[in-house]
């Protein structure tokens, strides 16, 4: 209940900040729009799929994420560099109440965005003439669960550990990452080699591949390219608490 | 029993010693005033109570339970407006108020009574649908204190809680303290002089860490030999 309070109090805050709305709304509208462009540019000789409405509608629907990592970052650091924190930290609230209240306001706003993701990625579709599969696209946002809550806790990890300047800068990292080495502006397996070894090491990858398999219809695959990110987001769920704990009594 | 007892009480931080074996008692409802230059530990002592800090050698009971020991406990007794603004910026006033009463698991008929109470008592009823980011620095201080209370708790901690104000805002304020004598125990800090004398019981005052001198005004005027708290207070701090 009292973590519930504290998750009423930071939706409230994200959802009466209009970034939020830029960021949960406009942005997959603009990015799906934007790649739609650029894929009907390039010539069909090139053999290019990665910005096909079939990988792009989940490569965005990750990279937005990212974003949501950029709010909790801010969402954390922004509180403990006021003293809102300072009074909540002399309340009876424990350490899984504020990991509890900053992760499921965020889990909330990042299914929000990929809802919004897919309709918009539906419309496009029908524009260009394409089909989506619509169950497939609502079981890869399910599959996504363990992605959001590791960009979510990558979120509070940096907003814990530094201050309100520093903490989106090392989002900022980790957003180029993931587009990069997520394989959502560049076709990894493709390019092969060392690049495509460092992206199977990192959980980016899986994210993306998690939800595109799913859209092709590989469910069993999807869900496996999900556990290893499961595995990663327990890792850094894990770290964010400790910092957090560590960092409730200074 | 006491409100609180601090037995040699100390925070070391790497280069400096904050505060050195303090040791002094705070009755039940009285309000203590903790003067001191900038920098001579009122902060800290006051953290430590509060249980934002853990002190490096010592112990402070707050009714009886060790802030060492039952850090958990001691916040269930404890409420504290500190020096900055303390409230979430885009939440209104009655929700700054409702979330309180949220974190310290107040059932819906309790937070009901006791936001309409408070309200009631700050005079916050012209303002309790706005944004408390919005609000001027007079209401803020007044929403600041009305959220450390609202809770009911046993002991109030008001850090600086006039600082920035004008003199007409300090007042209403003193008039909402001086309305919480007897109902709660209470330690303000302050480097308003005329406050501590208006307000409180006793008095201590802090230099560099040390407890050089706790009283009522008239045991410090005695003790100093000076008539006013000004006088009294540099004499001490000498």
């Amino acid at each position: 209940m009292k973590a519930l309070t504290f998750a009423s109090r930071n939706i409230k805050e994200i959802l009466r900040d209009p970034i939020s709305w830029i960021f949960c709304v406009g942005f997959p509208i603009v990015m799906l729009a934007l790649m739609s462009v650029i894929n009907n540019s390039i010539p069909p000789e090139a053999n290019m799929t990665v910005f096909s409405i079939e990988s792009l509608s989940p490569g965005i629907m990750v990279f937005g994420f990212t974003f949501v990592m950029l709010f909790a970052a801010l969402l954390v650091s922004g509180d403990r560099s006021e003293a809102f924190l300072l009074r909540v930290f002399t309340s009876p609230l424990k350490p899984v109440n504020y990991i509890t209240g900053y992760i499921l306001p965020l889990i909330l706003l990042a299914v929000l965005q990929s809802l919004v993701n897919m309709t918009a990625s539906l419309i496009m579709a029908l524009v260009l003439g394409k089909s989506l599969d619509i169950p497939m696209m609502l079981l890869s946002i399910i599959a996504a669960l363990p992605a959001i809550i590791m960009f979510v806790s990558f979120g509070i990890l940096f907003g814990t550990a530094f201050n309100k300047n520093a903490a989106p800068g090392l989002c900022s990292v980790i957003i180029c990452l993931s587009g990069m080495m997520g394989g959502i502006w560049m076709d990894v397996e493709n390019i092969g080699g060392t690049i495509y070894d460092i992206c199977n090491a990192l959980p980016f990858y899986h994210c993306v591949k998690s939800a595109r398999l799913i859209l092709g219809g590989d469910i069993a695959g999807g869900f496996t390219e999900s556990g290893i990110v499961l595995i990663w987001a327990v890792i850094v769920t894990l770290f964010a608490v400790i910092l957090f704990k560590k960092k409730i009594r200074f | 029993m006491n409100a609180a007892e601090l037995i040699s009480l100390r925070k070391e931080y790497k280069n400096i010693t904050a505060v050195k074996d303090v040791s002094f008692t705070i009755k039940d409802g009285e309000v203590f005033a903790l003067l001191g230059m900038n920098g001579a530990g009122k902060t800290t002592i006051l953290k430590m109570l509060s249980c934002l800090t853990k002190p490096t050698k010592g112990d402070a009971l707050v009714f009886g339970k060790s802030i060492v020991k039952e850090p958990e406990k001691v916040k269930e007794l404890i409420g504290i407006s500190p020096q900055e603004n303390s409230f979430a910026k885009k939440l209104t006033v009655e929700e700054n108020l409702r979330f309180m009463c949220g974190i310290y698991g107040m059932d819906k008929e309790k937070t009901n009574k006791n936001v309409e109470e408070i309200i009631g008592q700050f005079s916050l009823s012209d303002v309790r649908g706005q944004m408390a980011g919005k609000l001027s620095g007079g209401w803020q201080k007044r929403l600041s204190i009305a959220m450390a209370i609202i809770t009911e708790p046993k002991l109030l901690f008001l850090d600086e809680p006039t600082l920035g104000l004008d003199v007409m805002a300090r007042r209403d304020l003193w008039k909402i303290i001086e309305s919480l004598k007897g109902k709660m125990s209470i330690i303000i800090t302050t480097h308003y002089l005329e406050e501590s004398e208006h307000l409180a019981d006793r008095i201590a005052v802090v230099k560099e860490g040390n407890l050089k001198a706790i009283g009522t005004l008239s045991e410090l005027q005695q003790l100093t030999g000076e008539e006013k708290l000004e006088e009294i207070f540099l004499k001490i701090s000498e």
